[in-house]
């Protein structure tokens, strides 16, 4: 694949993306139908009005930058189709699949109408909106799995493997636990088979993810005060830094102080700089708004890498990523009246 | 008054139930008391309660818009199908002064990490926190509804037996007072006259024995 021509036509994406002084523009605005008159000017014009068809206020601006991240996406697939690069990136928007089969599967378990679980589901991975609609026509969960398997998706393997103690148990955790360790493991055995400088940025990217997943698991275990060994099966391995016996000491300490001091030599230690005050009352989501941050933020500066390589997709993946989810804080934020510190506070400033 | 038989037996009645009137009046108010201090009981108690509901509900619907703002409200609806399921609660009854009040059973809807039926690897923990606060406000909610289904019984049977009271001290008792009253003077009036009429008499038989006498 031609990296000069496909990164040229990213980079020119790139450069239509929003940037600073057009969110503080939108954060400006005293409401959403201003917000959505000035996104009109943008490249989410098209999006806009066709989801104007449908929806108005808050949910057309939602409906539409969500339909643009697919449509970014997708466009991204299709420079790069046909290449051993496409399955690189796949891997990534694999994420959404994951996300998309979860949506289904709980939507089948509680029996939800199937437009209510179409209307949940983003396709921006490797299942299209067919594959995904296919899917919630299944009548059960064991539907959805044999119809994964016949497909030759892989997440039917976690899913196939863990279906008899769902079976038992009638509980969900156990094949969504499955399926969500199987992204990374399986993307990482896949890393691992090439050692080419693709490979290398794109493990560097989902061992952060790891790290970031297992910290989340961390304090969210340490808040919970669940038991600590019972936490270990919930870290995902893969990354050297952050460890299993790290990560399990951090939960042995009992504290988020204590788990906190553990990072300080790791390149986690910036969470030293969330406010006590946080701490004390052991809020988990300013320590995820932080992680989010960073992982955004290392997202991002792919940019920077080598502009022959999978690294400038990846960076504008995490970019449009960024952008999306600052639009939908500022408008939500804009509806609800939040005030603009407070709304400043909230955004993935990157 | 017409109707009422001026009467001793009748007046006996009368008294009687007077008495039993006042007794009754005695035993409300005494009921009407003690359901009072219980209403106030419960009322510190409700007003608490509403004030808790209230900052819990804000944080709730704060934590939700942070929720769907950075993760997208079709995640957060995914979320909700793993948690979806109805809520069943026992509802036993006790007596308080004689007003049936609803207990219902105190269940914890709080859920621990792994109850919420999604993986927390999936899941971000501004979800969790939204789930967290709006289980929190449920607990609430129903402590409050049996709080407050009482204190509504307490008091309409408070405004019902003051007007049971009322009736007894402002029409009953004075009514029969009145009767009573009535048929001691009827019969006051009655024994008046017939001792005019003995003394008549007795002055007639003297004056005919006096007329009679001197013939003699």
């Amino acid at each position: 694949m031609e990296y000069a021509y496909v990164n040229a036509r990213i980079r020119a994406m790139k450069s239509r993306l929003l940037g600073r002084p057009f969110l503080e523009q939108l954060i400006n605005k005293p409401d959403v139908d201003s917000i959505i008159a000035d996104l009109e000017r943008t490249t989410y014009r098209e999006e806009l009005e066709r989801a104007g068809v449908q929806f108005s206020g808050i949910n057309r601006i939602e409906v539409a930058i969500r339909n643009d991240l697919v449509r970014a996406f997708r466009a991204i697939l299709g420079f790069i189709k046909g290449g051993e690069e496409e399955n690189l990136l796949t891997l990534i928007l694999q994420r959404w699949d994951v996300q998309n089969i979860k949506t289904i599967l709980r939507g089948k378990k509680i029996h939800a109408p199937a437009s209510e679980i179409l209307d949940c589901l983003i396709p921006a991975g490797e299942l299209g909106e067919a594959a995904l609609t296919e899917l919630v026509k299944q009548p059960d969960v064991k539907a959805i799995i044999d119809l994964l398997a016949t497909w030759g998706v892989p997440y039917a393997r976690p899913l196939t493997r863990n279906f008899k103690e769902y079976s038992e148990t009638r509980d969900m955790l156990v094949l969504e636990y499955a399926i969500d360790t199987f992204y990374f493991e399986h993307a990482l055995s896949i890393l691992k088979s090439r050692d080419t400088e693709d490979n290398r940025i794109i493990r560097e990217m989902l061992v952060t993810e790891i790290d970031i997943n297992n910290l989340r698991t961390v304090f969210r275990v340490i808040r919970d005060r669940m038991d600590r060994e019972e936490a270990k099966k919930f870290f995902m391995k893969g990354s050297s830094e952050l460890d299993t016996e790290t990560l399990y000491s951090m939960v042995k300490t009992g504290t988020l102080e204590g788990a906190l001091k553990l990072l300080e030599p790791t390149s986690y230690r910036f969470l030293s700089a969330i406010p006590q005050e946080y701490v004390t009352a052991e809020k988990i989501s300013a320590f995820e708004k932080e992680l989010d941050r960073h992982l955004v933020r290392k997202g991002i500066s792919q940019f920077l890498g080598d502009p022959l390589s999978i690294a400038i997709p990846i960076g504008y993946i995490w970019a449009k990523y960024a952008e999306v989810t600052n639009i939908r804080i500022i408008a939500r934020c804009k509806q609800s009246g939040v005030p603009d510190k407070e709304l400043r506070e909230a955004l993935i400033n990157v | 008054m017409e109707q009422i038989n001026p009467t001793r037996m009748e007046l006996i009645r009368k008294n009687a139930q007077i008495k039993l009137a006042e007794q009754g009046r005695d035993l409300l108010r005494q009921k009407m008391d003690a359901l009072i201090q219980e209403f106030f009981h419960i009322m510190e108690s409700v007003s608490q309660s509403r004030d808790e509901l209230e900052r819990r509900a804000d944080v709730a619907q704060h934590s939700l818009l942070i929720a769907l703002a950075v993760d997208d409200p079709v995640t957060l609806k995914s979320a909700s199908f793993a948690t979806r399921r109805g809520v069943t609660l026992e509802i036993k009854g006790k007596n308080i002064m004689g007003v049936p009040v609803p207990i219902i059973e105190k269940k914890r809807f709080v859920k621990g990490l792994l109850e919420r039926g999604y993986s927390i690897l999936g899941v971000s923990g501004r979800i969790d926190e939204a789930a967290e606060n709006f289980e929190a406000e449920l607990d609430l909610i129903i402590s409050l509804a049996e709080t407050e289904t009482s204190l509504r019984r307490i008091g309409s049977e408070i405004q019902m037996t003051r007007r049971r009271v009322n009736a007894l001290e402002q029409v009953l008792i004075p009514e029969l007072k009145r009767q009573a009253k009535y048929i001691e003077i009827t019969i006051d009036e009655r024994e008046r006259e017939d001792l005019y009429r003995l003394k008549k008499v007795k002055k007639i038989i003297e004056r005919k024995k006096k007329t009679q006498s001197p013939q003699l």
